[in-house]
This record gives C-alpha cells, structure tokens and sequence, in this order.
C-alpha cells in the first residue's frame, strides 16, 4: 500500500476544451470543481463528451484547450505519483492473466508492494470469491467489470475515475457494489469521478450530478445530492430520492432540447 | 590460413611485405607459413591429387600449412582468390580469362587438365560419335554454355541451328528419360554416374574435335606472385607430387578420398572409375617430358584460338611458368 | 494456432489409412517411374537411410546445427528490428523497407561474399538462414505487438507508465501468438536456407550430399535427403504449434492485419528513405568488410554499368530479356500459388474433416527442398513454363494457406451466431462473412509472398531452368561479370519491391471497401 497518505485532491477545470482531429468537437469550453472527498457523476446522453472529459482528466487526453489542475498539479504529475486509478467502460483486462494478476500487475504497474491480502479482500468485496485463479474469458459480462473495478481500487487511488462501471453488472450485486463501494472511498479518502447514463446509480453513489448535454458537452444543471450515507437500495424508494431524480431527468430533457442538430434515438 | 578472416588487399600486403623483409631467419626458427587452396567443387577424387599431398606431407615438410577450400555450385573461385582468401585458385582457361577481362589480376600458373573434360555424352544405340552427329539431335546443357557449343560447331562446320538446345539441370538423368539425346558434361562425372547405374555412355570428347582449353588450372594473383613466390612455389610443389603419387595409384587416392571426407556422400566404386577417367586428361607426352602441370607454347595458341571462338580476347602472358620453372628447377 | 488438428479416435484412424494410402501411392509412382531416374520409392529410401545412417546423421547434425543458429540469430534480429519499430515509430516504415530489400537479395550474389567475409565453416550457412527467416517473423511480429485495444494502452498509462511498460506488460505477450505464427513459417525456411547456404563451398551437410546425390543420378540417396529434410521441417513445424498451444492456447484476436497505408506523398517519402538507407547499407558493407571491387560492386559501378559505359546498351538489353523470361514464370506461379492457398483455406472450412491430412501434405510439400522436386515436376509438366510456375506457386501457396486459414477463423462469433440464425449454409457463411474476414490476413500473405515467389523463380532459373534472371546471376557471377550480377540483383530486389508495392496498394483499395478497420 502506498508509503504515504495525503488527503484527497480537488479537481479544477479551466475552460477545458476538447476537439478532435477530424474537427468533432466534444467537449465545450468548461469550468469545473470538483470537492476534494466528494464522489461526483457525469450523467448525460450517449456520445455526449462525458467520457472524454474523464479521460483528459486522467491525462490520457489533452485538452484542445484550458487547463486542469489535480490537487494543485497538472494531471501529469498524478499520473506520475500513480495517484489514480480509472475503471473503464471495457474492463480491458488481460486475457492471459487470473483476476488475481490483472489485480497485481495495477499494483505493480503503480510501483506499490505486492499485497494478497488485500487482493483477496477486494476480489470478496466485488463478489468474485473463488474466481480469483480465473481466466477473463471464462468470466460473464457483469464479473469482468467487477474485476476491473477491483483492479482500480487497489492501489488506493487518491482521485478514482470510473467509467460507466457497472453496465453490464446484473441488478442484485450493482446495488451491493452500489452499498459497499462508496463506504471503501469514503473510508480511504477518495475524491471520485463516475461516469453514468444511470440517473438512479448517480444518486444512489454521488454527493453531486452534474449534467451535461448531447456533444459538445456543455454543463446544463449542477445538481447537490444531500441524501444521507449510507444509502440502501430501500432508499430509491423515498420521497427525497424520486424528487432528486426526476430533478436530473429534468435537466437531461433540458439539455436534450437544447442540443442541435437532434441526437438519434438511443 | 587456418583461421579464416576477412583478408583485404591492403593487410595482406601488408603481412607479406613483413614476410619478406626477414628472408635470412633460419629456416627452423620461421613460422609455419600458411595458404589457401580454393578448390572449384566439392570434395571429391577430382582433387586428389591435394589430398595426397595434405596427406603425405608434401606441404608441411616445406613448412607451409595448406587448407583445402571446398567448392559448390554457388562458389566462383575468383572471389576468394582476388580478396586473398586463397593464394591459388582451381579455375579453367576460360573462365580465368573472363575474370582478367573484367580486371581480375590473374595469372595461370598451371594446368591440371591438359584436355578439357568437356564431352558430349549419349546412349549407344542414339550414338554422337562425331560433332556432325549433333546435327538433329536435342542436346541438354545449361544456356550458359551456347558459346562452348557454338565453339565446338564453328571448329568442326556443324550448323548450330540444327541442333536443338534444350536448357536442363546439370544431370543425366534427362538423357536417360529421353527427354533429350545428349548431354554436354564432362567427362568425369555425369558419365561416370551413368556407368555406375550399368549404362555405359558414349562419349565424344570435345578436346579430340579442335577444342583446346586448359581446365583445373592453378591460378593466382599478380600481388601474389610478386609477394608470395615461396609459398606459391611450396604449394605447386606438393601438388605436383601429389598428382605424380596419385597417378602411381588411383585406386588409392580414391580410398585417400573417402577417408579424409567420410562426409562428402561418396562412393568407393565411382570415385575409383572417376579416378581412372581423369588420368588421360591429366597426363600427356608433355607433361611425361616436363613434369605435372606443363604447357608448351604450341597449346596456348591453340588455347588463344579456342578462347577466341568463346569472345575472349587473351595474350600469352595470361600464362606464366615461372612458378612451374622454380619447382621443376629445384 | 493453425497446424495439424489434434485428431479425435475416428480421425486418427483416418489419418493412418490416408498416409498408408499416400506412402502406398508413392511406391506405385516410384515404381512405374524406375526408368526415368527421377522418384524413389519409399522402401528404396527406407534402405537407403539404413545402409547410410552414420553419413546421413553427421549430415542432420550439421545442417540442423547451422539452421538453429540461423533460426535463432535471424528471429532475434526480427525482434531487435521490431523493438526499433516499436520504440521509435516513425523509423518502422524504413526499418521494414530496408529489411523487405535485404530479404530480396538473391543467394546467387550473396553466398559468394558471405563465403569471402566468413571463409570457410558454418558462417555463410548460418547467416543464409538467419536471412531466410528474419522477414516472415518480423511482419506478423509488428502486426501482433499493435494487436491489442487501445485500453489496454490505457490501463498501462494510466498508472504513469510509458512505452516501456506496455511493451512489457502488454505489447509483448499479445504478439506471442504473432511471433509463433511467425515462427512456424520461418522453421523450414531456416532449414533450406542453411541448405542453400552448403552450396556456397562446405565440407558437409545436406546440402552437399544432396547435390553429390544430383549429380551421381543417386536417387534413392536424393529422395532419403529430401525425406529427412521434409520430416525435419514438418517436425519443427509441428513442434511450434504445440508450443504455441501451450503459450497461448487462445487464438490470437487476428492474424495479420496490415500496417496502416501510407498516405501516397508519404508511401514517396519513404520510399525515397528506403533507397537512400539501401544504398548507405550497400556503400557501408563493401568499406566494413573491405570487400575487393573487383567483385563487390559499388552503386556508382552498377550505375554506370546500366547508363555511361560503353556496353551499358548491352548490358541493358540482356537484362530486359532475363527479366521478360523471369517475369512469364513469377506472375502466373505467384497468382496461382495465391489462388490455390486461398482456395484450400476456404475449401478446408466448408469441409472441415480433412484438414489434418490437408496440413500434412500442404507442410510437406512446402518443405521438400526444390532442387529435388525440380526434376519431377519438370518430368510431370515438360521443361516450359508449367513446371517452374508450378515450383513458384508451390512457394507461394503455403504461407497463403496459413494465413488464410488463420483469417478465415478470424469471423466473430456473433456474425455466425447471427448466419445461425437465418440457417444459412456453409457457403453462404463462406461468401458472405468469411471471406471478407479473411481479406486482410490474405493481402498481408500476398506481400509476404512476394520475396518468397520472386526468390523460387529465381532459383528454379538458377539450377535447373536456365533461363531468367536467376540464370543470368548464376552465370555472370561464373564469368566474373559482376557488373552485370550486381545490375541484375539491383533489377530483381526492385522487382520485389515494386511488386510489393503493388500488392499493398491493390491491398490498400480492397480493404477500404471490405475491412476499413484496418486501415486505421
């Protein structure tokens, strides 16, 4: 495990611009602040920019234009400290490596000790017990994420980027993950960014929603989720949830609206 | 040589200026000398003669140390010759005189086969007997050789255009398929082939009908012969002996052969006939008189001639018989 | 991994009663051939092999010693060359342009000198088949160290890790099952090469018996050589794809796929590159090794060889002729070797129960050294051109069958899955999904194929034909006309190149229509 701890980073956009080579423009000119600590969700349609804006600020993009500051430092100098961790759409797992060495090579790609423990707690926390010798390809859909949503946790990443994680994860052990895995970043002090086109999941996981349009994203609402933790599946059901959620689907309709020309039907 | 290297020019003068300059050294105390035979095949009896000499140590009593260079069919001898890798070289008059035309400093020091071994060899009940037997026959040769045929026509007015060339592999064994009804090889080895499988061909040897052309001869570099006279003469002088011990016996330089290259796939019976074949092509009335090697001036006329109808345009001095002059003087 | 299907019983069973039936056919053949001095039969080898298995087990050990080194050597050279490519991208297409022109150079030129440089021993032998191979392994090479997602790359930099880490961690066990694909064709191609390699002045070896078996009209003793030769290659064939098995049991996502075309001002400038590194290679070898001019010619001698001296008309104009003759055999070998490759690939997927014995034989008669089958196949045909397009396209089609039958697998199963549920035959899958899947492993055996047709036709001409380039090489090296030797290598290494070149553009227009993907 890391030698050092330090708290949690903000994450500060600067009028952050994204357009690709061909002239596709993804990502308007954007400011953002994101809490250090906090979990925040970028909820907006299909194709709208959102992934991009997690990948620049993962460094693995850079901006057009703008800047980004990570804890007061430029994304490179976390990607250098190895002090995230991203969870991406596809589970881009090794195929010739067990769910335990996909696990250990992210401890030893971020020059951490090598810790089996803690690997088998984390394979129990996401529900693989007993699959930790298993290749990927004899894993379903729904288990590779949730290896490759160990794998990022396990390097105890200050600042962890999760990439609609959990879309092939099956409905009962989504909303355990949903239970467990915000007490684990909270525990640990991890400022989160989730990338979702689940309104529900969003609230269910962040202290925040923001909202973005169809591409080129722009932020449409900013939404606080004040719901207290820790959140249970049973909790969707009150008042207070319904209002934040039809609050987000509001916003979505909003940015649809707004969008021109008129996305395709999902 | 026994360590091979990348040998330059430049170096290799350079050693052999050093080897000049301590000529009054006592013979005892002097390093063994050592030098490079390319031979122009792979092993066999045909390079006997070397074998005996390697063999009964008529290199190293003169205190020179001889490799025996393999040949093969993707191995011209004038490359290693011309870079010093070998100090002699087993070539033919012909090809010699190509490599000096295309500015190759050679010089032939002697002839191993006094006769070309070029033959035209065919089964006897389709004979070519003669060189105006050709005429209508399908000959197999490779291309390459068209000028030794058309030199072999023009010495004996036989119309070329009546001959079908058929271009085929160096084997018997179209001849024998009957895709052709002769072959043009030489004497020593295709025809040898035949004989070992019970059919005995006919063959008309080229040398008989007008064409004169020195094969299996010595050939060295004029930077050599400036440099290296001692070793140039030691290792004709052990080659001469060892072609007049290998004359003596051919049957056991055939046995010589197979025992220093248990590798080289052959056989006892063929490399004896072969063995037995070479000898009239190695040995004339000249050499009886002069000695191994030899050549009068009469047959480097008639070399020139030869040379002449293959577009090789050579002068007498192609050949120098200093060398051989030093090793029979002495 | 393509190689012989792991029978199940009934299969075994087949498979004996099929090499009964072959090994008896041959016998058969052998038998009413008796006259013509060309096949032996299987039990005339068997008797050969054992009146002779001292001479013939030196002769194993010292090729099969030579080619090992050359394998090794050669592969590790395709490793260095692709790590170059790797590491400093913009190098690659110069990297594979000057490696494509090295792998063309003709053995007729090039033996010779290696004989100069090394003297005698093993050296020529050993690098001829280190030449032999570095090609075949460095392109699926290149292409199974780019075969792996883009988030892959991620994960890794991600973490804060560069190129190196990815190369490790990533690049180098996704391209295992490319490298050992690679490895398979460059087996028996290290084993001829260090055969070929013999011919340029060795003590001993299989080549050196096979040409003494040649010429002594030894045909049991030519057939025993090509049989061990054939059974050695067929069994380091055999022996990668066991352990590709083992390595990497799962197949790899796609064979060969082709690097990206160039844009056309690009292809130029790298072209331009090419040549220019060529030539400094050229001028450098001759000042390394200090080779004599007489011999070795510089670019300026085969310049002015082809333009300002006297003859150059001359020299042009045989050359014009020899390229004319060698063109008739390599394009109708080459597209017909295409053909029949690609052909089996496809008619071994509509029929899958006879690819092992298929493989066997395609393995076996790829690896039956040419200059023995030369004369059968000359028998068979007639000395026109059937018999060297057929050597040529016996060349050209395994490597195209190999690849081909990779691609072919290549359909993904939601396709078939989807062709399932339309019931569509096995010839509707075929024309509709498997071909355009295989298109990019097919053009990319196309280019590869290139060298190696242009290579059989020249050595067809050399030993046994007479004819063509490969012919006029072998004879002006005999005559010491270098300049026109090195003229024609020049002409026969740009021949390849130009074909090569020709392929991946065809190559380049059918992809964007069939498989954009790859192009990207």
């Amino acid at each position: 495990m890391a030698a050092e701890r330090t708290d949690p980073p903000a994450v500060i956009c600067r009028a952050v611009a994204k357009t690709f080579a061909g002239g596709t423009e993804a990502v308007r000119p954007l400011d953002l602040r994101l809490e250090p600590g906090q979990t925040t969700a970028l909820v907006g349609p299909s194709g709208c920019g959102k992934s991009t804006l997690l990948r620049m600020i993962a460094g693995l993009e850079p901006p057009t234009s703008g800047s980004i500051e990570i804890g007061g430092a430029p994304p490179a100098e976390t990607l250098r400290r190895a002090d995230l961790s991203v969870a991406f759409q596809d589970p881009s797992l090794l195929p010739w490596r067990s769910v335990r060495g996909n696990i250990a090579l992210a401890l030893s790609l971020a020059r951490r000790p090598a810790d089996a423990r803690a690997i088998d707690e984390l394979i129990a926390l996401v529900g693989l017990e007993g699959f930790g010798d298993t290749r990927p390809a004899q894993l379903s859909g729904g288990m590779r994420q949730r290896a490759a949503i160990a794998r990022a946790l396990v390097t105890e990443p200050r600042l962890l980027l999760l990439d609609e994680p959990f879309g092939a994860v099956d409905e009962l052990t989504r909303q355990q993950l949903a239970q467990d895995l915000p007490r684990l970043w909270e525990a640990r002090g991890t400022t989160t960014v989730l990338v979702t086109h689940s309104v529900t999941e969003a609230v269910m996981l962040s202290d925040r929603i923001l909202v973005l349009s169809p591409r080129p994203a722009a932020i449409v609402a900013d939404i606080a989720i004040d719901l207290p933790r820790p959140r249970a599946p049973g909790d969707a059901r009150t008042d207070a949830f319904a209002a934040l959620t039809d609050a987000v689907h509001e916003a979505l309709s909003q940015g649809m609206a707004r969008a021109e020309p008129p996305l395709a039907a999902q | 040589m026994t360590r091979p290297a990348p040998f330059s020019r430049r170096r290799f003068l350079g050693t052999a200026t050093a080897g000049l300059a301590l000529p009054a050294l006592p013979r005892l105390a002097r390093a063994q000398s050592s030098a490079a035979l390319q031979l122009s095949w792979q092993h066999s009896v045909q390079f006997a003669g070397s074998y005996i000499a390697q063999d009964r140590g008529f290199w190293s009593e003169q205190d020179l140390e001889v490799t025996l260079l393999p040949g093969g069919p993707n191995a011209p001898v004038e490359p290693p010759v011309v870079s010093g890798t070998a100090l002699i070289g087993i070539s033919a008059a012909d090809y010699t005189a190509a490599a000096v035309e295309q500015g190759a400093p050679f010089r032939i020091l002697g002839v191993a086969m006094q006769k070309n071994p070029f033959v035209i060899a065919s089964l006897p009940d389709n004979p070519v007997a003669q060189p105006a037997d050709l005429m209508g026959k399908r000959i197999g040769m490779a291309l390459a050789n068209t000028p030794v045929l058309q030199a072999l026509c023009t010495l004996n007015d036989v119309d070329i255009d009546r001959i079908e060339v058929v271009p085929t592999q160096y084997s018997a064994q179209p001849l024998l398929a009957g895709e052709v009804d002769c072959l043009l090889c030489w004497e020593t080895d295709l025809p040898v082939a035949m004989a070992m499988q019970g059919i005995a061909a006919q063959t008309m040897l080229m040398a008989d009908h007008g064409y004169a052309l020195h094969s299996q001869t010595y050939i060295a570099t004029l930077d050599s012969l400036a440099n290296r006279r001692a070793e140039l003469v030691a290792l004709l002088r052990g080659e001469l002996r060892g072609w007049e011990a290998y004359r003596q016996d051919t049957a056991a330089a055939a046995a010589l052969t197979l025992q220093m290259y248990p590798d080289a796939g052959l056989d006892l019976p063929t490399q004896e006939l072969q063995a037995e074949r070479q000898v009239p092509l190695m040995f004339s009335e000249s050499t009886d008189e002069h000695g191994f090697g030899w050549w009068s001036d009469a047959a480097v006329e008639d070399n020139i001639a030869t040379l002449a109808l293959l577009g090789r345009t050579v002068t007498p001095d192609l050949w120098d018989r200093s060398i051989l002059e030093e090793v029979h003087g002495s | 991994m393509t190689t012989l299907a792991l029978p199940a019983p009934g299969p075994r069973l087949r498979g004996l009663v099929l090499t009964l039936l072959a090994l008896a056919g041959w016998e058969l053949a052998a038998r009413a051939l008796t006259g013509a001095f060309v096949l032996a039969a299987p039990s005339q080898v068997l008797g050969w092999l054992a009146a002779n298995p001292g001479l013939m087990a030196r002769a194993l050990r010292e090729t099969l010693t030579n080619a090992a080194a050359g394998f090794v050597l050669g592969n590790l050279a395709a490793l260095a060359l692709a790590a170059l490519a790797l590491l400093w991208p913009r190098a690659q297409a110069l990297v594979t342009g000057v490696a494509l022109v090295v792998f063309c150079l003709p053995l007729v030129a090039t033996g010779p000198i290696l004989r100069v440089i090394f003297g005698p021993g093993a050296g020529p032998q050993i690098v001829l088949a280190a030449l032999a191979v570095y090609y075949t392994t460095l392109i699926p090479l290149l292409v199974g160290l780019r075969a792996a997602p883009a988030s892959w790359f991620d994960l890794v930099h991600s973490y804060g890790r560069g190129r190196w880490s990815a190369l490790v961690h990533v690049r180098a066990r996704a391209a295992l099952p490319y490298l050992v694909a690679g490895l398979q064709i460059a087996a028996p191609a290290a084993f001829l090469g260090a055969i070929v390699g013999e011919f340029t002045g060795a003590e001993r070896g299989m080549g050196v018996l096979t040409i003494r078996a040649l010429r002594g009209l030894d045909v049991p003793m030519t057939w025993a050589l090509a049989t061990v030769a054939t059974a050695v290659a067929m069994l380091a064939y055999v022996a990668l794809g066991a352990l590709a098995r083992r390595l990497a049991p799962d197949a790899p996502p796609l064979l060969l796929s082709p690097p990206p075309a160039p844009a056309r001002r690009q292809g130029l400038r790298a072209a331009a590159l090419v040549c220019a590194a060529t030539l400094a290679l050229w001028w450098g070898a001759i000042a390394a090794f200090d080779l004599n001019p007489f011999f070795a010619k510089s670019p300026t001698d085969v310049a002015a060889a082809l333009l300002t001296d006297a003859d150059a008309g001359a020299t042009r104009a045989k050359l014009g002729v020899a390229l004319a003759e060698t063109a008739a055999f390599l394009l109708p070998g080459y597209l017909a070797g295409l053909a029949a490759g690609a052909g089996l690939a496809m008619a071994l997927v509509l029929a899958p129960q006879v690819a092992g014995p298929v493989m066997s034989a395609a393995i076996a008669l790829r690896s039956v050294p040419i200059v023995t089958t030369a004369p059968l196949i000359v028998l068979a045909l007639g000395r026109g051109a059937a018999g060297t397009v057929t050597l040529v396209a016996v060349m050209v089609f395994f490597p195209t069958l190999v690849a081909c039958l990779h691609g072919l697998r290549q359909t993904p199963g939601q396709v078939m899955d989807v062709m399932d549920s339309f019931a569509a035959t096995r010839l509707t899958r075929l024309l509709r999904v498997r071909i355009p899947a295989m298109l990019p492993a097919f053009f990319a055996a196309a280019r590869m194929a290139v060298p190696a047709a242009v290579l059989a036709v020249t050595v067809v001409e050399w030993l046994a034909t007479g004819r063509g380039l490969g012919s006029l090489m072998a004879l002006s090296a005999s005559l010491s006309d270098y300049d026109l030797l090195w003229s024609a290598v020049v002409l026969t290494t740009t021949l390849s190149a130009l074909c090569h070149a020709a392929v991946a553009r065809i190559e380049a227009r059918v992809l964007r229509r069939y498989a954009p993907e790859q192009l990207t």
